[in-house]
């Protein structure tokens, strides 16, 4: 644990200095891929730690980043607030909490493959919202919300409120993963009966990490919100999901740090480093899915020394 | 993998410091290019872009700067135009930016516009567009508008009605099928009250998404309300081939009539084996692709098929190209001025105001900027040109000063 | 009256599209307990290449869709290259093929735009059915060509030598490898049938409505919350499931618009879930 921390300090140092000698342009989108890193440390508290395979999280940032978005432009719901934005942000964060529970508790008690293909389905029951009520979400380009409403405007500003979200919810992630109730986590992960036998109740503990996780995924919703000055249903979408299970399984599920610095990477490789090849009919996005496949098919047993680990949650999916 | 992350991010810090920020002499001209390059729309923006660069280079660039072009791809989402725009922004050094096509990304791409006042070129028909900059000049003036502003789309519609009733055909209800978009709403709305005063009833307003293609049911429901017209408003959804299609299979007894940017396409009619045949509509952007208004358009036209063996797939390669023509004007009369920095963007939206109705200045069609830096509409300026799909050809067949044919109706409809 | 017999046609025509996919998608769970993301890749690919053939080399609609179904298999038979070496783990699986999904759809994108392109059908022209109501005939040409495959395939797992290979792997792996059954071979075989499925039902749904490179993976939620209604592994179920789930569609189509419609069926699945947690017709694990 104490290692996990002294990394994590590392890392933020390192970021914190970049600004001395990068332009903002670059600041920009590795801002955004920091807050993106969170996202998939939060997926790593799901399925690395509690064991749940949950293929819908994109929900969770989904809803906090409309949450937010409604409430820095109230005009689309024909009210006149003023909420400042940090607050709404931590409002978005608090209400995919709030969802989650409910979705948990109802959705939670599936197993298996049931679990996961209704998990992969809840982020487009979700994402119809901004389809059926065009007129408040905005439809497929969503809507923009205008400078003054928005937390922070210049990209260093964004760049630094990114590293300090990291910095804080990394360290409160570490801090659960490692305390009593990561235990108990880590119990259910590598055997539900087990677990119950001894008296743990499951469900609850399922619940909770669901709970806590989508908070932080909500939150980082409502950044990529304020950060970007739109809202879409892309944050909903399967490909943004697919990025969060790569850079999670091969950065190393659950050791938290592993999923963060490998999220912050292949959000990099995808939005900048990449997108400077493109001949013909292969881009980007064609040229990255090509390299994860390979990646997956070499090491089909998982990454960073999790092998006996990832056996387990397989044999959960199988239960 | 650790030791992969580390390595990754070392690459990065390498790869930041190792751009340097060049506050330097000016060495060349960039203009970027930013649409939905997997549509027609967007490609031929790029396309058309292209021409005028090369061009322009050939003859010495400008103020003797060689002109790069960069792009970037919008893929019609608001997330990734506001990126890339600000990629060619601040990382490409963009000093001028082109295009745009859905309404939606470009309310989210002006907000990146003004956070780096960047001159900004475009397409896109909202009115909302222009309304921003009513709203606040200071923030938005940078926004021009080669394209005609939605509500002239209902102008010409409305028009389109008088005309058909002119000539024998009596409109009394219309069925409206349009996309689920801001930009349709905008024109619905300034349609309403002119159908009204027409004493045109709307049967129904239906809105399609994107891709939609059950128009059967729709057509026939029009017929079963005796609708003598369907207008379609559709630009985004991308399937007016096949609503034509249906159209001409079910052989009902009203006409097609309306803004159906498919039907611009030169191979419209090739596209749908014929059935585009008596299709009427609207050449948005004041010009036909095939029978274009000006000297510069007819030339420009034949240009583009030389290089890229057919003619433009859509009309806002007129748009790109007049842009990238009418930035070079603007620079080269703020350097006969004697402007410190020519190609300062502030100083450069003065200069292309200067573009009014009292002195358009004549691309590929005459570009004259109104109010709010909306394009001006008119009969000597851009109008949406009423035509028709006749045997294989596009004819203009309203105002009567433009027109090359009259107006004919399907053979099942005589 | 009309409304009826406009909804059972609409209803059962693209209920046996969908059929043809959740088949296909249950058969491959079944057999080799691979969550085949990639599955709509086949439907979108069968499409496009027919009408690349037909654009650029004029072949006749018919031999294009041949074509274009045995590209589809082709890419079927790469899914489960890629997932062989990972086929232990399930979570492997899914990224595998989610990004192979994913990768085809760009590529699609790419080459072919984002606009919807529609494939000439095989019968043109149009129907009249009762009074004012016409329909495209290949509409309703699509019922029985549907239905004629469901059934071949229903009788093939049923009634023959190889069908029957497949249910025993199906329902235990271990014992029919123990049997002498050659198990690579079932799962190859079985990927290629319901890739040819989801291939046909490619060609038939767009020379009805028209493809674009989303429906890749738009189709496979149509066929998870099919299979899950249906329950995994029951082929019988997953097509019963695809009949009623094109009902829905079609009614709340036809009432509420085009995005309610998946929303509802949707949140009809997941209740239906939460009442019953596997599936409605149990499940075979």
């Amino acid at each position: 644990m104490k290692s996990k921390i002294a990394q994590l300090i590392a890392l933020s140092v390192f970021l914190s200095l970049l600004p001395l000698f990068t332009p903002p342009a670059y600041l920009y989108i590795i801002g955004l891929g920091i807050v993106f890193a969170v996202i998939v440390a939060s997926w790593d508290l799901i399925v690395g730690y509690a064991g749940q395979v949950n293929l819908g999280h994109t929900t969770f940032v989904g809803l906090g980043a409309y949450t937010a978005a409604i409430l820095q432009v109230p005009s689309r719901i024909g009210m006149n607030l003023e909420i400042h934005p940090i607050l709404s942000i931590i409002l978005a964060g608090t209400f995919s909490a709030i969802v989650a529970l409910g979705i948990g508790i109802v959705i939670l008690r599936l197993k298996g493959y049931y679990f996961s293909l209704v998990t992969a389905i809840l982020p487009l029951v979700f994402m119809q919202k901004v389809f059926i009520w065009k007129d408040i979400f905005g439809g497929e380009e969503g809507f923009s919300i205008p400078v003054e409403k928005v937390a922070f405007a210049a990209t260093i500003e964004k760049y630094y409120f990114a590293l300090l979200f990291m910095f804080l919810s990394i360290l409160f992630m570490l801090y659960i993963s490692n305390s009593k109730l990561g235990i108990r986590f880590k119990a259910i992960r590598d055997s539900e009966e087990l677990s119950e036998s001894l008296g743990i109740n499951v469900t609850y503990y399922k619940v909770l990490a669901v709970v806590i996780s989508s908070f932080f995924a909500g939150m980082a919703g409502a950044i990529f919100v304020n950060y970007r000055h739109t809202v879409a249903p892309d944050l909903y979408d399967v490909p943004l999901m697919l990025l969060i299970i790569l850079s999670a399984v091969i950065g190393g599920l659950g050791s938290l740090i592993g999923p963060l610095l490998m999220g912050l990477v292949i959000y990099l490789a995808k939005n900048w480093w990449l997108t400077f090849l493109k001949f013909g009919i292969l881009n980007e996005e064609v040229i990255l899915y090509a390299i994860l496949i390979t990646i997956a098919i070499l090491m089909p047993e998982g990454v960073y020394g999790r092998r006996i680990f990832l056996k387990q949650i397989i044999k959960k999916l199988q239960n | 993998m650790r030791s992969l992350a580390i390595l990754a991010l070392v690459l990065l810090l390498a790869f930041c410091v190792s751009q340097p920020e060049t506050v330097g002499k000016r060495e060349k001209v960039v203009i970027g290019v930013l649409a939905p390059l997997s549509l027609p729309e967007g490609s031929a923006q790029e396309k058309a872009a292209r021409i005028a660069v090369e061009e322009i280079n050939s003859k010495g660039g400008i103020l003797g700067y060689k002109v790069e072009l960069v792009v970037g791809d919008d893929k019609l989402d608001p997330t990734v135009g506001s990126a890339e725009f600000r990629r060619l922004a601040t990382i490409e050094k963009a000093d001028v930016i082109i295009g745009g096509f859905s309404s939606g990304v470009m309310l989210a791409t002006m907000e990146v516009m003004a956070e780096t006042k960047t001159l900004f070129l475009t397409d896109a028909s909202s009115p909302s567009h222009s309304a921003k900059v009513a709203e606040n000049y200071e923030k938005y003036k940078y926004w021009f508008r080669l394209q005609n502003n939605a509500t002239t789309f209902a102008y010409d519609i409305a028009d389109m009605v008088k005309m058909l009733r002119e000539n024998g055909y009596e409109v009394k209800k219309v069925y409206i099928i349009r996309d689920e978009h801001i930009w349709a709403e905008d024109v619905v709305k300034a349609l309403k009250p002119l159908l009204d005063s027409l004493q045109v009833e709307i049967v129904k307003d239906v809105k399609i998404p994107r891709n939609y293609a059950e128009y059967e049911p729709l057509i026939l429901e029009a017929e079963k309300l005796n609708a003598d017209l369907i207008i379609p408003i559709i630009a985004l959804a991308g399937t007016g081939d096949i609503l034509v299609k249906q159209w001409a299979s079910l052989k009902p007894k009203l006409l097609i009539g309306g803004d159906l940017l498919a039907a611009n396409d030169y191979a419209f009619f090739e596209k749908t084996g014929g059935a585009a045949n008596y299709v009427i509509f609207t050449a948005d952007g004041g010009t036909l692709v095939t029978d274009p208004i000006t000297k510069m358009g007819k030339e420009f036209v034949e240009k583009y098929k030389a290089k890229y063996g057919h003619y433009p797939e859509a009309h806002q390669a007129f748009v790109a190209y007049d842009a990238v023509y009418l930035y070079k004007l603007a620079v080269e009369e703020a350097q006969r001025n004697k402007e410190k920095d020519p190609f300062n963007s502030d100083v450069l939206v003065k200069y292309i105001e200067r573009f009014n109705e009292k002195n358009p200045v004549v691309l590929t069609r005459p570009i004259a900027f109104a109010k709010n830096h909306d394009l001006a509409w008119g009969d000597n300026l851009t109008r949406n040109w009423i035509s028709q799909w006749q045997d294989g050809k596009q004819v203009v067949i309203y105002p009567e000063h433009v027109a090359t044919g009259k107006l004919k109706l399907p053979p099942w409809m005589k | 009256m009309i409304e009826i017999i406009e909804l059972l046609l609409f209803g059962t025509a693209i209920g046996g599209i969908f059929a043809l996919i959740a088949s296909g998608f249950s058969l491959i769970f079944g057999v080799s307990r691979i969550l085949n993301f990639a599955h709509g890749v086949c439907f979108a690919v069968s499409a496009y290449s027919a009408i690349f053939l037909i654009k650029e080399f004029s072949l006749d609609v018919y031999l294009a869709s041949l074509i274009g179904i045995a590209i589809a298999v082709l890419l079927g038979l790469a899914v489960y290259a890629i997932t062989k070496p990972v086929r232990a783990n399930a979570v492997m699986v899914i990224i595998v093929t989610l990004a192979f999904a994913l990768l085809v759809e760009q590529v699609i994108l790419t080459s072919f735009g984002n606009r919807g392109m529609s494939l000439t059908p095989f019968v043109e022209g149009v129907q009249v059915i009762y009074e004012n109501l016409r329909m495209a005939k290949m509409r309703l040409i699509a019922i029985p060509v549907a239905i004629a495959l469901l059934l071949a395939l229903d009788l093939f797992i049923n009634k023959s030598m190889a069908g029957k290979r497949i249910q025993a792997v199906s329902q235990d792996l271990e014992a029919s490898m123990l049997i002498g059954i050659n198990v690579e071979w079932i799962f190859i075989i079985t990927i290629a049938i319901s890739s040819a499925l989801a291939g046909f039902a490619g060609i038939l749904y767009s020379q009805i409505f028209n493809i674009y490179p989303a429906m890749i993976l738009r189709v496979l939620i149509y066929a998870f919350a099919i299979v899950i209604l249906g329950g995994l592994g029951s082929i019988r179920g997953s097509i019963l499931a695809s009949f009623i789930v094109g009902y829905v569609f079609v009614a709340t189509m036809k009432t509420l618009g085009t995005h309610w419609s998946e929303f509802v069926m949707l949140i009809v699945i997941v209740g239906i879930l939460i009442a019953k947690p596997t599936g409605l017709f149990g499940v075979r694990e």
